[in-house]
């Protein structure tokens, strides 16, 4: 896998020049961010069943109480990135405690509702309470390493974020397959009835589940301030990309947005290279074509939603394959019309 | 003159800008309050309305040093601008619903704050259409006066969006009142049983996303002609008059506080909220200057609790939905 991949990768730097390097690491670096977010935004819809908006701004936030740390009381970063981690834990419990656990049973739309009410809460907090201002992360000062004329590693942006995401990813596996508190949350996640039944204590377990998605959001957000600048809206800025690896990874599946992670953090990285080309007179002319880059994640997600909507890595269940295949087709020969509306019955009241 | 017109042309901003909602907000009504689609892209088809209607109402513009240009300026009349404006939302809204309206509702939010998201990024770069984050000033208003009279412009734009208002209600309640709008509502309750009822639900569900989306490029509109000026970027996340998130966000608070599934919600919800937001602006000069600047976003916050305490405690609103008994 390796070895093809790095094939792969020597083919495009012969083809491309050299600097498509740069695109890659670029790429990987990004997929580390979105694949730690992404796992934790993951189980909390897998455990809670909603689309928790307020992930881009717990990053946010998460990131802010690392700066806080790292500046104010003037500690290693490190020390930032623990407190952090507990602080957003206990952040998510009481989010679960104050206002989704309230909302429990009322279908998705209610906690989308309040989770964005959170968000917005704490992205104009920062802006009302604390500053406006972007900041960065004092860290110690490396010099860059270079691979090739032009394309630096920097041993805490490049290498860290790599290791940090790897180090996420294993731990995340191995609570999941070899720890009662992970099994039970597989268990929860896919039946909660079903959970409950055999003396799962889903309560704790939706709180465990809470505590991890929040302080992997503390996590991600201190890497992406690690690679560029704190802001009030940085979360925000990424939440969307963060849902569509979690979308084409397959929702509810930790696993799902690895792979998700690293579609969509490659994907929006390496179109660079091709947005320069269609910005050339002679092709497109396109103006600012590198800031469409975002862009690209969303139009991989709408794919995935428009033909796999249970993810590239998610297996359908059982009957879905078929009912979705056959949904399509009707639809495609406009069979769907045979269910035709009834004139009798309309009027009156 | 009874009212000083200093006064008078800022309620009758904040009585068009409060239209302008309004409308938003009973195409937000139309979707998730009769239907359950719950679309997160509002501001994208309050883009598309109002670019389109500022490219056909314009004058053209050539480029020029300092200014880029944008498409069009083909100096239709207004209401042509209106008709173009509902039209190209709505095709747009029916696109986008082609492939997401089936799908579960906080998959159809991701996807339409994404698609909003693109197109805010599209009019923010494509400077040779849009204008970039120039925008495009000089919007022609309803009439224009001959010397400038801001008194009377006032008075003319709250005339025609108070019309435009009224128009629609009628208009709407009769379609929510018809059978049309009781399979809507059928389809909000329990898809599966309309379909059993031999509804095609997937039909339905395109009629009133499209038609909602209409409805906000209609705001659009009214949002070109009253307020004369557009830029995509509403760049911090505290303006809510633009086309950010935000803006999609107030619409939301809108709807639930005036009560889902109503249009007199809708429109109060609207004059509430707006108004609360016009308030804090008219009230800043009183407040103590080290709190002046962070009333936007103290009002953001505010916007983040209502939204959190009502659909905990209160979710019906103000003014709930009148329950329909069959007799």
């Amino acid at each position: 896998m390796a070895v093809i991949f790095l094939t792969f990768l020597a083919g495009l730097a012969a083809l491309f020049g050299i600097s498509i390097l740069q695109y890659t690491l670029a790429g990987f670096r990004l997929s580390s961010i979105v694949i730690v977010a992404a796992i934790g935004l993951t189980v909390i819809y897998g455990i809670r069943g909603f689309a928790n908006f307020a992930y881009g701004d717990l990053m946010t936030l998460g990131a802010y109480v690392a700066l806080f740390v790292n500046m104010n009381l003037a500690l290693s970063l490190i020390w930032g990135a623990i407190v952090s981690f507990l602080a957003l834990a206990v952040v998510g419990i009481l989010l679960e405690v104050l206002i989704f656990s309230r909302l429990e049973g009322r279908g998705p739309v209610p906690p989308i509702v309040a989770s964005v009410g959170v968000g917005l809460i704490i992205q104009n907090g920062i802006n009302w309470g604390g500053t406006t201002q972007q900041w960065i992360f004092r860290i110690p000062a490396v010099t860059e390493i270079p691979i090739v004329p032009g394309i630096g590693f920097h041993w805490i942006r490049d290498f860290g974020t790599f290791v940090v995401g790897i180090v996420f990813v294993v731990s995340v596996h191995i609570l999941l397959t070899y720890t009662n508190l992970g099994k039970a949350m597989r268990a929860t996640a896919d039946n909660l009835e079903l959970a409950k039944a055999t003396g799962i204590n889903t309560k704790r377990v939706t709180y465990a589940a809470w505590a991890l998605s929040c302080s992997f959001a503390s996590t991600a957000g201190i890497l992406l301030g690690l690679i560029g600048v704190l802001s009030p809206t940085m979360g925000f800025n990424v939440i969307l990309l963060i849902f569509a690896a979690v979308i084409v990874g397959g929702i509810g599946s930790p696993y799902g947005a690895v792979l998700g992670g690293l579609v969509i953090g490659l994907s929006q990285e390496m179109s660079v290279p091709l947005l320069i080309w269609l910005e050339r007179p002679d092709v497109l002319h396109l103006e600012h074509s590198t800031a469409y880059k975002v862009a690209i994640p969303f139009i991989v997600m709408i794919g995935v939603l428009i033909f796999r909507p249970w993810g590239i890595a998610g297996r359908p269940p059982a009957f879905a394959r078929r009912v979705f295949f056959m949904e399509r087709l009707t639809q495609v020969l406009g069979r769907r019309g045979d269910a035709t509306e009834p004139v009798q019955g309309e009027g009156g009241g | 003159m009874a009212i000083d017109s200093g006064t008078w042309i800022n309620v009758g901003f904040y009585i068009y800008v409060s239209i302008a909602f309004a409308i938003l907000a009973l195409g937000f009504n139309l979707q998730w309050g009769y239907t359950g689609l719950f679309n997160a892209g509002i501001a994208g088809f309050f883009l598309i309305g109002a670019y389109t209607a500022a490219f056909a109402i314009t004058p053209p513009t050539p480029p020029s040093i300092g200014y880029p240009g944008h498409l069009g300026g083909f100096s239709l009349p207004l209401p042509v601008g209106a008709v173009l404006a509902m039209v190209a939302s709505g095709a747009v809204a029916a696109l986008v619903a082609l492939p997401t309206v089936r799908l579960r509702a906080d998959y159809l939010a991701i996807a339409t704050l994404a698609f909003a998201e693109v197109l805010r990024i599209f009019a923010i770069n494509l400077e040779s259409i849009t204008a970039g984050t120039i925008g495009i000033p000089g919007l022609p208003a309803p009439v224009e006066f001959n010397p400038p009279d801001a008194f009377l412009n006032a008075t003319v734009k709250v005339a025609v969006s108070a019309a435009l208002i009224l128009v629609l209600l009628l208009v709407l309640y009769f379609m929510a009142e018809s059978p049309w709008g009781r399979v809507l509502r059928a389809i909000r309750e329990d898809e599966e049983a309309t379909m059993a009822l031999g509804k095609n639900t997937f039909q339905y569900k395109l009629q009133a996303f499209a038609l909602g989306g209409a409805l906000m490029g209609l705001a659009g509109w009214l949002f070109v002609i009253t307020l004369n000026y557009i830029e995509p970027t509403g760049s911090s996340a505290a303006t809510t008059l633009g086309f950010a998130p935000a803006v999609t966000f107030s619409v939301w608070v809108m709807v639930i506080v005036g009560g889902a599934g109503n249009l007199r919600g809708s429109v109060v919800g609207a004059f509430v909220i707006y108004g609360f937001q016009w308030l804090s602006v008219q009230l800043k000069d009183l407040a103590p200057t080290e709190l002046k600047e962070g009333i936007p976003y103290l009002r953001l916050m505010i916007v983040g609790v209502l939204l959190i305490v009502l659909i905990i405690y209160r979710p019906e609103g103000i003014l709930r939905e009148r329950k329909r008994v069959l007799r």
